[in-house]
């Protein structure tokens, strides 16, 4: 299994979305502190999944979405949106612009890895043909 | 839930330091704010506040600290209205976010010495009314600054190779920041895989496009935008730095020296009209008062203007002193059998000529004690995990009215118990149990330690660590060690952009008065005697759910005082480091002009310099780090203490 990318500029969160996760994402962590870097992370190695922030300093989350969803290499790629809450706007755009779920913090991390299980069990339409 | 709660419990202490950093840039920026005055608000900062309280309102949301949550959430609004221009600074609103980051902190504050969050009053009703002032008609202030044209197109594709050497996105991003301006950061898909387009602004000479090339970077100049006219766009292809006439005139120092001292003169002339004016006012009809008043205003405006004037003109690049270093470092790692690579960060960084030559020496040591100690063999680097090439950063960024230098490695880290050790063999006192990072940097800047038993030449010259402490202290600065095991270390230097003149508060004790450097001051509280209690030689005031050690300058100085009911105190540093500098009364804000206290005979630990307000009388003026250490130092050594 690939690895897992969380980007969030802040480290506290990252390290609780890890923890959450390590149940669950067998193929290890790897993380971005912006949306360049996450995107850097892409280009370095595949990712079994993608948890991403919205609000970031270089480059807004549904942006590194777009990037994602616009290109064949990552277009199956699985995105969960992992944004402060109170932004219900965010969750249209980024449903809109292919996020594979949505989730708002404060999260538990029963919740999270619920849901990320859920999102890796999924079949992923194209998989296989690469 | 419960099982979750303290599943995040476990997290508390990463959750204070990030906020712990917000809250102290936040800090750093409300007080450029507060100091530049309204029209001193850019986009960035105001982008950099939203962002510093979104992320605390996010990770607080997480350890269920709801009113952290509450009012970060309601100071990011505020914060959003003022970016989006749909509100503007006012004096109140300053007021409104001041009080409100101050709630936040001691939310935080509260809950890390577990007691109930403090009441937050009407300040979020002052947030919210603030942000609700809409802006005048033509409400220009806030908004991008003007852009340069981009001038060249920086092509950068990441490989595993290339950040084993060091070479990501943000290292990059970093070097072009150093070098010119990021237009716009633009990822794309190329046939071979995913590559990042900068549009970036700047001067570039030929040696740095040949390096940025060597290391795998895409450099293509931009041809000059189509829309400007014919005639510019030739005079710029046929190579126009040529023929630009120079419009630099160089001057002696020691003429803005002289300079800077008549606008001195003129600020204590000033301070003594003031003066004068006061003793008048009641014998002056209030007509004539407030005209008088006036002018005294603006007088003392365009000489603040003045002396920002000068104050610029003597300001120089860092990089007068980083551009020497590629040649330092080179010679020594080829010297030792290291690799060591150099990144130079935010080489445009202006700062005070006087400063910058007295911080070469200061530099040039910190730089080969790194190359020298700090780093490991590149054997030593793989085994640990490391990549073979080390990197040594040197970082300048201005804060506000300051300038910070950084020198960063990531090496080996300074070996505590190797240094307690060193210093008990040369006969130097050492507090017992596990050594923070001040008690460090104290020891190894102690005139006769050195970690080597054999010196060698890196640091066999006559500047060590403890010269390199004097001098930042010298200059108004302070120096700050990090360190970690096996991850490297970083030196903090901070340092104030000029010297001679700086804003301070002045207080009495007794019938003296002092001036402190209004940068120092953290906060002014009030405590009651009754609640001080003594530790040892030590009083210290519950504070924060903490306590704070309390020095009396009365006894400090030797002043005689009358006890006082309430205790005006002065919080300087911050967290584990406060100390709290009790005053009997604070007279108020001043522009102080500073004269250094140069000959040693009359150098008194705790005092900088001296000043005269303007009404004739010489006033000390405190240096607080160094009351500070006292206090520490008392703390730890009580029984031994001189």
């Amino acid at each position: 299994m690939h690895r897992t990318l969380i980007v969030d500029d802040s480290p506290t969160m990252r390290r609780m979305v890890m923890a959450s996760l390590r149940d669950v994402c067998a193929g290890g962590f790897v993380e971005a502190a912006s949306g360049l870097e996450a995107i850097e992370q892409l280009a370095l190695g595949p990712a079994a999944l993608m948890v991403l922030d919205l609000n970031m300093p270089d480059m807004h989350g549904l942006e590194v979405l777009r990037f994602v969803r616009s290109h064949d290499a990552y277009r199956d790629l699985p995105v969960m949106i992992l944004t402060t809450r109170g932004d219900d706007q965010s969750r249209a755009a980024a449903l809109a612009a292919g996020a594979s779920m949505y989730l708002t913090k404060p999260f538990t991390p029963h919740t999270l890895a619920a849901q990320v299980r859920t999102l890796l069990e999924r079949p992923r339409q194209g998989q296989g043909t690469r | 839930m419960t099982g979750d709660t303290s599943f995040f419990a476990g997290f508390m202490d990463d959750y204070f330091a990030e906020c712990d950093e917000h809250l102290g840039a936040i800090r750093r920026h409300l007080l450029a704010i507060e100091s530049a005055g309204e029209g001193g608000v850019d986009r960035a900062m105001l982008d950099d506040l939203f962002r510093s309280f979104h992320s605390i309102k996010g990770i607080s949301g997480m350890v269920e600290l709801r009113d952290a949550e509450l009012l970060a959430h309601h100071l990011e609004s505020f914060l959003r209205r003022l970016r989006d221009g749909e509100a503007q600074l006012t004096a109140d609103g300053l007021d409104a976010l001041i009080e409100g980051v101050d709630l936040l902190e001691r939310t935080i504050a509260a809950r890390r010495e577990h007691v109930p969050s403090p009441p937050a009053g009407d300040v979020i009703d002052r947030l919210t009314g603030a942000a609700l002032e809409t802006p005048p008609a033509e409400s220009a202030t806030i908004g991008p600054a003007d852009q340069p044209a981009p001038s060249w197109r920086i092509t950068f594709a990441p490989s595993p190779q290339l950040v084993a050497r060091g070479i990501n996105v943000d290292t990059v991003r970093a070097r072009l920041r150093a070098a010119g301006t990021i237009l716009d950061a633009t990822p794309r898909m190329l046939p071979d895989g995913i590559a990042f387009e900068f549009a970036f602004a700047g001067e570039l000479d030929p040696e740095t496009v040949e390096a940025w090339r060597s290391e795998g970077l895409t450099v293509e100049r931009v041809d000059a935008p189509v829309v400007a006219s014919t005639e510019r766009s030739i005079t710029a292809d046929a190579g126009a730095r040529a023929v630009q006439p120079s419009h630099v005139v160089r001057v002696d120092l020691t003429r803005l020296d002289d300079l800077m001292r008549i606008i001195g003169d003129l600020v204590i002339a000033r301070a003594r009209l003031e003066d004068s004016l006061r003793r008048i006012v009641k014998h002056v009809p209030a007509v004539e008062w407030r005209a008088v008043q006036e002018n005294s205003l603006t007088i003392e405006r365009q000489l603040r203007d003045l002396r920002e004037g000068i104050m610029r003109v003597r300001l120089v690049p860092v990089s007068e002193i980083f551009r020497r270093m590629p040649f330092v470092v080179r010679d020594l790692t080829r010297e030792q059998g290291k690799k060591v690579r150099l990144q130079l960060d935010g080489q445009h960084t202006e700062i005070d000529k006087f400063l910058i030559e007295r911080m070469l020496d200061p530099v040039l040591h910190l730089v080969r004690n790194a190359v020298s100690h700090g780093f490991e063999l590149p054997e030593e680097r793989v085994q640990a995990g490391k990549p073979a090439e080390g990197t040594l950063r040197l970082t300048a960024a201005g804060v506000g009215e300051s300038v910070v230098l950084e020198i960063i490695d990531d090496g080996r880290g300074i070996d505590a118990g190797q240094v307690a050790a060193r210093a008990r063999a040369a006969g130097l006192p050492v507090p017992a149990g596990p050594l923070d990072e001040a008690t460090l940097l104290d020891l190894i800047c102690t005139p006769g330690f050195s970690t080597r038993d054999v010196t060698d030449r890196a640091s066999g010259r006559g500047v060590g660590m403890s010269v390199v402490k004097n001098t930042v202290q010298e200059l108004n600065g302070t120096l700050r060690l990090e360190t970690a095991r096996g991850e490297g270390t970083r030196f903090v230097i901070e340092l104030p952009l000029t010297l001679s003149i700086a804003d301070a508060l002045i207080a009495t004790v007794g019938d003296r008065t002092f001036a402190l450097p209004q940068p120092s001051v953290r906060e002014v509280v009030e405590i009651d005697p009754a609640a001080l209690r003594r530790v040892e030689h030590q009083e210290i005031a519950p504070f924060r759910g903490g306590v704070l050690p309390i020095v009396r300058l009365a006894r400090v100085f030797g002043i005689p005082a009358a006890p006082r009911p309430r205790l005006h105190v002065f919080v300087i540093g911050a967290g584990q480091d406060a100390v709290g500098l009790a005053v009997d009364r604070i007279v108020g804000q001043r522009e102080i002009v500073v004269r250094t206290m140069a000959d040693p005979l009359v150098r008194v630990g705790g005092i900088v310099g001296a000043t005269d307000l303007g009404d004739g009388r010489v006033v000390l003026i405190l240096d607080p780090p160094a009351l500070a250490r006292r206090a520490r130092a008392a703390e730890q050594q009580p029984a031994g203490a001189s």
